[in-house]
């Protein structure tokens, strides 16, 4: 195990959710100086790709009688996250991934059809090693739009201020509670 | 600096002490409470207690990555992204790239260089050590032998105890003597069968952690406006309540209450000025970190509290015809024996059942293990103990990424608590070895013209052998708790920095040619030059130092005025 695979690791150990910004540290510091980032203002995603990304991210979280994720600004969040906190081999993974679905024509598809290819997809990635393009959106998708305001108030018991420390007891399907201090 | 620097009348104090972190407030306090006109110098930018925690309000959304930090940003960040991999605290962890250091071996030097510097960030575990701990070295033909013992600190933990604010549970044990505690957190549903399950099967005790934390305020927190703890474990964002233990909550508003305290910011000290003649201090000199304007200031005596590298650094600096090596160095020791505690090893599970326990708030703290092992009748092949931090948490929604799944019902999912797990991750005792080192370099700069620290340290063998212990015995308690896919682990990560416990390199001796510093924290060759952060550590224990560092701090403030008033300094 290398020094980036260990401390991935030790992010999962101590129960951080989001082992990814350490990931893609370490990958970076690995990659110091062999890599840039494109400029600010360069759209990191085309036209295509972009609604590709959002149709993906609505499958992962649709709108139901809450908000789903294009309702939150989740495409966007995508392509701002993948250009400010993901190394170049991640962004590569994610362009080669969304370059494939381009080249199935998914935004033709059925909804029917583009389940079941992101099901295949899914399958596949849980077989690879290291960061896929499904692990990579469905992580972006889920952070985006659970930490969005109307993500966070349709989803979760939102406490900002909890005031004191409890064990409780739940009932069945209770909402979790948010404190947000995870940021 | 805008200060009226002209004449040297106006530079000069009864006391100056560098550095604003958890021990320099301590020093700032006591000396100014005990009639003393003091002057702080702070490397760094000012951070106002409140104003300047500029995340602590923000809710999720309000983060531009919500949460995460930018690759542009870790790599600023090198030593520290491992720690501060948030949006919202990013700020208060020094640029690394910016204050660059150069490692031999691997250290992550973490560094917080503003007011408050590391009590912003802290862990906040707070224990006493016990009688064994200041006995070991001798017994054993470690290092050298701590020149105090427990009784000699006891009455010195029991004044910090009181004014930091406490909690936990008084558990009546040697291995970790009880210190004044507010009531402490309450423990989860599975946390409390874990108790009770190697009480029973390891006849081990399992106890809430001891952190500063105010559970329970008491008048002389409420006056210096601390309240009640509000759950929100945001802490490193910096408490507007207050409610945990910082120099900006607690110290320097009792240490500018007397009306006696001056903070310099932007004032990184380059070395210590000697007296011509006398073999004793009369001030410091210091660069501006932003203008590069050199100022000399003066006193009666100085407290070094800038973090066990750059208290010591500023003594390797302070070079003279009569310390060639280094302030106090006649020994050599400067700079040796730097320790921490060795940790990323310990063991995990995932816990069945519980499914209608949760908890509510966002608890500050974890469980405590304290040590067991080289403990009463138990003999290992190394030598000294470990103990574990740890607890059990229910997963939110961030477990989605790792599950199958996706669309309408995993939407629905991911809003309900997810199952529990549990961590419990060992903090082991590192020996002194004078090999484990770090020096200045001969070539290399940073921005101020001062030498880079060159690290050169890694834990050894008995550290090693400890690690097996530390992960079989987690294990071993998941196991008596009956949970599941029990993962022991050893992670290669682990190295020195890590911990953030850096210790000795000025260590306490009764000796001046094996040590720097006396019983009394003053340096041996220098009386009214005293080092009470990390760097005095003679040896480390295996509990949190900070509690140890600010009774020395207490300790040799009341001896320093003491002297002063004697007209021994």
């Amino acid at each position: 195990m290398n020094r980036r695979e260990a401390l991935a690791r030790t992010a999962w150990l101590l129960g951080s959710a989001l082992s990814g910004p350490t990931l893609h540290a370490m990958n970076r510091w690995e990659t110091a100086g062999k890599q840039t980032v494109p400029g600010q203002n360069d759209p990191f995603l085309n036209e295509t790709r972009k609604a590709i990304a959002a149709r993906v991210a609505d499958l992962i979280i649709p709108r139901t009688d809450t908000p789903g994720a294009i309702d939150t600004g989740v495409p966007d969040f995508i392509e701002l996250m993948l250009r400010d906190c993901y190394e170049k081999p991640a962004q590569h993974t994610f362009l080669t991934g969304l370059g494939q679905l381009e080249q199935k024509e998914f935004l033709t598809l059925s909804p029917g059809r583009q389940t079941e290819m992101l099901r295949r997809i899914e399958a596949d990635a849980k077989k690879a090693k290291g960061p896929t393009f499904w692990r990579i959106i469905k992580e972006l998708t889920l952070l985006g739009y659970f930490s969005s305001e109307a993500g966070i108030k349709a989803s979760f018991d939102y406490q900002p201020i909890p005031g004191r420390f409890e064990a409780i007891k739940i009932r069945p399907g209770q909402k979790d509670f948010m404190y947000g201090h995870k940021f | 600096m805008n200060l009226n620097t002209k004449s040297e009348k106006a530079r000069t104090y009864d006391a100056i002490v560098v550095g604003s972190g958890l021990t320099g407030g301590w020093a700032a306090k006591e000396l100014t409470e005990k009639g003393l006109k003091v002057l702080v110098l702070e490397r760094g930018y000012e951070v106002r207690h409140i104003t300047d925690y500029k995340t602590a309000m923000m809710d999720p959304w309000e983060f531009e990555h919500r949460g995460r930090v930018t690759t542009a940003s870790a790599e600023e960040h090198y030593a520290s992204n491992y720690f501060s991999a948030r949006e919202g605290t990013q700020h208060f962890y020094t640029n690394d790239k910016e204050n660059p250091y150069v490692e031999k071996r691997p250290f992550n030097w973490i560094r917080a260089y503003h007011t408050g510097g590391k009590s912003l960030l802290w862990g906040k575990h707070s224990y006493r050590w016990n009688t064994e701990d200041f006995l070991a070295n001798a017994k054993e033909g470690i290092g050298v032998d701590w020149p105090i013992r427990y009784e000699d600190i006891e009455p010195w933990y029991s004044y910090v105890e009181k004014f930091v604010g406490i909690y936990g549970q008084a558990e009546g044990l040697a291995v970790l003597p009880d210190s004044h505690f507010l009531p402490p957190f309450a423990m989860t549903a599975p946390e409390i069968h874990l108790k009770e399950s190697v009480a029973r099967k390891l006849n081990r005790p399992i106890t809430m952690g001891r952190v500063a934390h105010l559970t329970k305020a008491q008048p002389h927190h409420l006056a210096l406006g601390r309240t009640d703890c509000q759950v929100r474990n945001r802490c490193t964002r910096g408490c507007p309540y207050g409610s945990y233990f910082s120099s900006l909550s607690a110290t320097l508003p009792a240490a500018r209450n007397t009306g006696r305290l001056t903070i310099v910011h932007n004032a990184i000290v380059k070395e210590v000025l000697l007296h011509d003649k006398l073999q004793k201090a009369k001030g410091v000199r210091v660069i501006d970190q932003d203008t590069m304007e050199v100022t000399d200031f003066y006193a009666k005596v100085l407290f070094l509290n800038a973090g066990a590298i750059g208290s010591t650094s500023i003594l390797m600096n302070s070079k003279s015809a009569r310390f060639p090596n280094g302030l106090g160095n006649d020994s050599d020791q400067l700079g040796r024996n730097i320790m921490d505690h060795h940790l990323a090893v310990g063991a995990r599970a995932d816990i069945g059942g519980f499914e209608d326990d949760h908890y509510f708030g966002a608890r500050p703290g974890s469980l405590y293990i304290p040590r067991f092992r080289n403990w009463g009748n138990d003999k290992r092949s190394y030598l000294r103990g470990f103990g574990y931090q740890g607890g059990a948490n229910r997963a939110d929604w961030g477990r989605g990424a790792a599950e199958t799944g996706f669309g309408a019902d995993f939407k629905i999912k991911m809003t309900q608590p997810g199952p529990w797990s549990i961590n419990l991750g060992g903090f082991g005792e590192v020996l002194p070895d004078p090999n484990n080192r770090f020096y200045l370099s001969t070539d290399q700069k940073d921005k101020w013209g001062l030498p880079l620290v060159v690290f050169d340290a890694d834990f050894g063998e008995n550290e090693k052998a400890m690690r097996k212990d530390i992960m079989n015995d987690a294990a071993e308690m998941l196991e008596a708790a009956g949970f599941r896919n029990i993962v022991p682990y050893d992670l290669p990560v682990s190295h020195m920095g890590l911990g953030i416990h850096e210790m000795g390199t000025a260590r306490m001796g009764r000796d001046p040619k094996t040590s720097i510093l006396n019983k009394f924290n003053q340096v041996h060759t220098c009386k009214n030059v005293f080092v009470t952060d990390g760097a005095a550590m003679t040896s480390a224990s295996n509990v949190n130092p900070s509690l140890t560092y600010m009774a020395l701090t207490a300790r040799a403030a009341n001896h320093a005025v003491t002297q002063l008033k004697a007209r021994n300094l």
